[in-house]
């Protein structure tokens, strides 16, 4: 359960504009009715979690999601989840990292810097959609801690 | 010559002692004497020719006069070893080659023999010799030209060995290019499925719309149309497309990855290996009325996965390719006297059989013969062939159309050499 009085929010860092169109209508289609943000490379996902750049006046009090594409220009997928998994604030943030490939060197590299999950983007639209399914039910049983070490948990 | 041969009806005669001065003067072989001061004394005209002196000129001279300065101390200590010793003949130059001086100053190998004897209480060293300048010319053409060949076939191997690391190093670059490719083209793949689908929903929508009591009949009858033939045919071939285009994309990723993956190497026992592969067939064996039989199989050296995709695609084959018209047999099993150090594996059908224009390109990827039999993405025999290449085997096959076909592969025995034995 997400802690009380901070809403979940879902950072969706993805450089291909038509895969974040189909993940967002996935999602509403699926039921999740949470505010989504997208951001279309590394850097600009790392600037949102880190409250800096472009986000330095984001909104403090949310909990995030992170849907992560790996290859996307400046700073790769894996990259942000380095940084990410390797600082005590941001540490704990879930990460679903999205694919178009399930290449075991890289499910296995995704695994072993701490993400939650690893999607290969289907191709077929069925497992597809049952992929978002099922993200739509992590959504709902996942404990979310405050980003920045909010000291709310 | 007369002299030497003996005279009609009479005992054997020696030839007169000018008989012998004349044989040893006439010899093509230079022969001279030296008495105990090595001064010569006999010099014929086989010497006169081989060092280009006239007898008159060397009579009486110090034998020095025919041996190059560098060997003369050598030559003076042999000479008197050999004059004191018990021996009273032999070759010289056993242990390294004679050399003799001409008058005009050149030197020459020569064979040598030596002798000695006292007549009239003086005592004679005798040399017989040959100028082998030529033989040795000759043997040193042949070394230098064994040497040539010797170096010229370590540079040739050295060049296969570099095109073979070449050929390795392209294979990889291909394999890591075709990666990347397929890998690049799942991303519009995704696009265009999913935005298809999105279509699809979106004229579900549309006609759920033209069922509004609102919308004047003849106008809803005409959009039905489209929507119900025109636009779902059209989102049927791409959605077909897609699915095709998928699937070859998939199986480039899986050919390219089979260049790339580590294999384990280990002693396999084939038999439980095709025995599951058999099991997870079963549907598709019933389905086409086959029977799959298997024989023993001898062990091999390689990684068990690769030997299941091995043996999973080959029987998966014979299966799909079976001839409708008659029940099927699949046979797996083993071939004894083959490659040398190999384990030699069999499938065969007694399917449709492959055409004989089609069986040079069987194992390049995308080649499907019976597209209409069975589906799949014609990337199997070239997968099998990959994999075996990287365990170090090979596979060929015999093939009869309208009787079935026979793959044979071969996977190594046992360890080879300079690989590791896996066991650690």
């Amino acid at each position: 359960m997400s802690p009380p009085g901070k809403p979940l929010m879902i950072l969706l860092a993805e450089d291909d504009d038509g895969h974040a169109t189909l993940i967002r209508r996935n999602l509403t289609r699926a039921g999740v009715a949470n505010e989504v943000v997208h951001v279309k490379d590394g850097e600009q996902a790392l600037d949102y979690l880190f409250r800096r750049g472009a986000f330095a006046d984001r909104p403090k009090d949310v909990n995030i999601l992170l849907l992560l594409d790996i290859n996307m220009p400046l700073v790769s997928g894996v990259d942000v989840l380095r940084i990410l998994k390797g600082n005590p604030a941001t540490a704990r943030t879930p990460v679903l990292m999205l694919t178009t490939t399930d290449d075991p060197r890289d499910v296995e590299t995704c695994y072993g810097l701490g993400c939650s999950v690893y999607i290969a983007k289907p191709v077929q639209y069925e497992s597809f959609v049952e992929a978002v399914r099922r993200l739509g039910m992590f959504l709902e049983i996942i404990q979310v801690p405050p980003v920045n070490g909010g000291g709310a948990v | 010559m007369t002299t030497m041969t003996p005279s009609q009806g009479g005992p054997a005669q020696p030839p007169s002692p000018q008989a012998l001065a004349r044989l040893v003067d006439l010899a093509e072989d230079a022969i001279l004497s030296v008495d105990e001061d090595q001064r010569i004394v006999l010099f014929n005209r086989g010497a006169e020719r081989t060092f280009g002196y006239v007898a008159d000129e060397v009579l009486g001279q110090p034998l020095d006069l025919l041996i190059p300065v560098r060997f003369l101390a050598v030559h003076h200590q042999h000479l008197r070893a050999f004059a004191a010793g018990p021996v009273d003949a032999r070759v010289m130059g056993e242990r390294r080659p004679v050399h003799g001086r001409r008058k005009d100053g050149t030197e020459f190998p020569a064979d040598v023999t030596i002798s000695k004897f006292h007549d009239g209480g003086r005592l004679f060293l005798n040399a017989i010799l040959r100028d082998v300048t030529e033989r040795v010319r000759a043997e040193g053409a042949i070394r230098s030209l064994n040497q040539e060949l010797e170096a010229r076939v370590k540079a040739r191997t050295a060049e296969l060995e570099e095109a073979n690391r070449q050929l390795a190093r392209k294979n990889e670059e291909n394999e890591a290019f075709v990666y990347s490719v397929s890998h690049d083209l799942r991303a519009p793949l995704v696009n265009l499925e999913g935005f298809g689908k999105e279509l699809s929903l979106a004229c579900q929508d549309v006609k759920r719309l033209l069922t509004d009591p609102a919308m004047p009949p003849g106008l809803r009858v005409e959009a039905e149309a489209i929507f119900g033939r025109d636009v779902a045919e059209s989102m049927t071939f791409i959605h077909a497309a897609v699915g095709r285009l998928s699937v070859i994309i998939d199986g480039l990723l899986r050919l390219s990855r089979a260049g790339r993956v580590q294999y384990d190497p280990k002693p396999v026992d084939p038999g439980p290996i095709v025995d599951r592969v058999v099991q997870s067939l079963r549907l598709t064996a019933e389905a086409k009325r086959a029977a799959v039989t298997v024989g023993p199989l001898p062990a091999a050296w390689a990684d068990p996965r690769a030997v299941e995709q091995v043996f999973a695609n080959l029987i998966g084959n014979a299966l799909n390719y079976l001839a409708p018209d008659r029940p099927g047999r699949v046979e797996v099993g083993a071939v004894a006297g083959g490659d040398p150090g190999a384990s030699t594996y069999f499938v065969r059908d007694n399917g449709v059989g492959i055409p004989e224009a089609y069986r040079g390109q069987l194992f390049q990827a995308f080649r499907r013969l019976h597209a209409g039999l069975a589906p799949g993405e014609g990337m199997g025999l070239a997968l099998v062939r990959r994999v075996l290449d990287r365990l170090g085997g090979r596979i060929w096959f015999e093939s009869a159309e309208g009787a079935g076909t026979t793959f044979y592969f071969t996977l190594p025995a046992g360890p080879t050499a300079g690989e590791p034995t896996g066991a650690s």
